[in-house]
């Protein structure tokens, strides 16, 4: 009887229900869109930066990232690699020698970082060899190849085929060069990236570096990143002499973004709630005001506040959900068809994203939990919107408005 | 009889169990701490079973203020009201509600119906509320609006409706839960001539056959002409009380 009266009520005026209903639609609608937009963009940015270079997890010297000296090195990395492969968590991992340097073109030179990859490995654990747009790989049958970014070589004014000298220093601490073919050049969109980091394979760089082959870095792809802490903690416990560490950890900027993205989404939807509970609470004022003489009536034949609080707040949460369905609905097939698409901001701003790090075009997502939560966010606002004007109906006198 | 056995009484049968309204010492005076008002002054009134009565005088007179009172709508400053033995004046405001949904029908000035709902679906609401099978409840509410002569418009919303044919559906609504007695306040100021005569027929012609109690309070003409007993109040005091 209270959801059937309730229902009409909500109803008695269709234009002034359907603003507030379009009102709900927009806001969930633009809220959970702008929030999925904000989780594809991280989550495209992390996802990039793990897969291409980053890795869920990384061995190092307990030192290395602190000092950088080239005589941290990665003890025991036959054992290491013999667990890792061992391990069913693992889908793969690869060793890198890595050096701050110097570059030298017969024009110009720069600073560096000199990054030496197995070939091979890196290429099955890391995308970093989607980036080259032009020239080879490392596995290119060339002495001393290297890989530089585009900004690089049109700082140094160098082409791919030209020859470049790379100095560093060795694991005895001495100045050492070596003469480098350029094979290919690689394009991140970021000029910071492109600039700073050069590939070279590992075998060459420990070659000058040491009389061994040295590595300062093991990166380590996992099947779900969600493993990573407890492999982490395995490896440090298992191993002396070295630190594993996960993303997180090598780059906690990387999930702060995470923390402010949700943040964002979430400050995004209180605002929303916000608009929508003042929408709510003006709308049944409105209608409560309108419907005095009617509530008094309906208390004076014998509606108990009891019910007459009820059917209120029933109207307000019936509204409320037909809105947010119908938003949630909307929001959902908008995302879909973008999850499949990809939104394009190319052509607005798409160079400006990519300096930054992020894709031009992003693929929007959300879960099902957060279209829960975001129900249940709606009809907890609806019901706190509602509890005034409920009160105010509840203060009524039957004598006094069903004589006026 | 408990005021409990008051609230889950129903009546089968108005002649049998006859509702009577006694009135004691009643007054009541509005912004007692300002500017007080009298609207009721030492209110004495007994009211018997099959009364077709008409209260009447000036505007605030305490016509209404008399019927609100009875209605257990609101409540004295002194005095009390009895009705069917029972003091309603004090009583718990949840047990009054539903001993107003028990006992009293109400026909209001301004009809006062369910915009949002029929004709038929306002006059069965009172059922709803009352709790009543779906069955005796449809056929009721179908009997009524007939009874009030508006057979071909159970599905009529009011405002499809006349002022006249909206205060029969309230009239019908008023007698939908059996109640002992209906107050009826004004209920032609808001008719023509033609509508609130109509009207008057079809409740004297209930009061009459069916032996419904009905107060009125009004200063029209129509109605205190067909009453069988005119009270007429005059700041807040009873100046007469006859009986035709």
């Amino acid at each position: 009887m209270l959801l059937n009266i309730s229902w009409r009520n909500v109803w008695r005026h269709p234009a002034r229900s359907g603003v507030l209903l379009c009102a709900i639609i927009a806001g969930l609608w633009a809220g959970i869109v702008v929030s999925a937009w904000t989780n594809g963009l991280i989550d495209q940015r992390i996802k990039r930066v793990i897969e291409e270079e980053l890795t869920h997890l990384q061995i190092h010297h307990p030192d290395y990232l602190v000092e950088r000296e080239p005589t941290m090195v990665v003890d025991q990395t036959e054992a290491i690699g013999n667990l890792l492969s061992s391990d069913e968590r693992v889908t793969g991992y690869t060793f890198r020698t890595k050096s701050d340097g110097i570059i030298q073109s017969p024009l110009t030179s720069s600073g560096v970082q000199i990054i030496g990859v197995d070939p091979d490995r890196e290429r099955e654990v890391t995308t970093f060899h989607e980036n080259l747009i032009s020239g080879e790989y490392l596995d290119a049958d060339v002495r001393n190849p290297v890989i530089l970014g585009r900004a690089l070589l049109e700082k140094l004014n160098v082409e791919v085929g030209n020859r470049v000298v790379l100095s560093f220093q060795d694991i005895d601490n001495n100045f050492t060069s070596g003469s480098f073919n350029i094979v290919g050049m690689y394009y991140t969109g970021q000029p910071a990236l492109d600039e700073f980091k050069i590939y070279v394979r590992a075998a060459d760089l420990s070659g000058l570096m040491s009389p061994e082959q040295i590595y300062h870095e093991i990166a380590v792809m996992l099947e779900d990143v969600a493993e990573s802490p407890g492999l982490a903690a395995e490896l440090n416990q298992q191993f002396s002499h070295i630190k594993a560490e996960t993303w997180t950890e090598l780059s906690p900027e990387l999930r702060y973004m995470t923390d402010a993205g949700s943040s964002s989404s979430f400050y995004v939807m209180v605002v929303i709630m916000f608009a929508l509970a003042f929408g709510i609470l003006n709308t049944m004022l409105m209608s409560i005001f309108e419907r005095m003489r009617e509530l008094g009536m309906l208390m004076a034949i014998g509606m108990g506040r009891s019910k007459v609080f009820i059917m209120i707040m029933t109207e307000s949460v019936m509204l409320t959900i037909t809105g947010a369905v119908l938003g949630m609905l909307l929001a959902y097939g908008t995302v879909e068809i973008f999850s499949e698409t990809g939104f394009d901001l190319t052509s607005v701003g798409g160079d400006s994203m990519r300096e930054f790090g992020f894709d031009a075009i992003v693929y929007p997502k959300i879960a099902g939990e957060e279209y829960i939560m975001i129900a249940i966010l709606v009809i907890a606002t609806a019901l706190l919107a509602a509890i005034y004007p409920a009160i105010k109906a509840l203060r009524l006198n039957p004598g006094e408005v069903v004589r006026e | 009889m408990s005021e409990s056995d008051v609230i889950d009484y129903e009546i089968e049968n108005n002649e049998a169990k006859m509702g009577i309204i006694s009135t004691k010492n009643l007054s009541k005076i509005y912004n007692p701490d300002t500017i007080p008002v009298h609207a009721l002054r030492n209110v004495n009134l007994d009211f018997e079973v099959g009364e077709f009565t008409t209260v009447k005088g000036p505007s605030g007179s305490g016509k209404t203020t008399l019927l609100n009172m009875i209605g257990g709508l609101d409540k004295p400053t002194e005095g009390s009201v009895e009705i069917d033995g029972i003091q309603i004046t004090g009583m718990k405001e949840s047990k009054l509600i539903d001993f107003r949904l028990q006992n009293i029908g109400f026909v209001f000035q301004s009809y006062n119906l369910i915009p949002v709902f029929t004709a038929y679906e306002n006059v069965s609401f009172i059922m709803l509320l009352q709790k009543r099978p779906k069955k005796e409840m449809e056929m009721r509410a179908k009997e009524l609006l007939e009874a009030v002569g508006l057979k071909d418009k159970y599905h009529s919303r009011p405002k499809e409706l006349s002022g006249g044919e909206q205060q029969r559906v309230a009239v019908a609504r008023a007698l939908a839960s059996q109640p002992k007695f209906i107050l009826a306040d004004e209920p032609t100021a808001n008719l023509d001539t033609k509508s609130a005569m109509n009207l008057l027929d079809m409740m004297e012609k209930m009061n009459r056959e069916e032996n419904v109690t009905f107060i009125f309070s009004s200063h029209d003409q129509r109605v205190i002409d067909r009453a069988k007993r005119v009270i007429t109040m005059v700041d807040g005091a009873i100046e007469s009380d006859e009986t035709r």
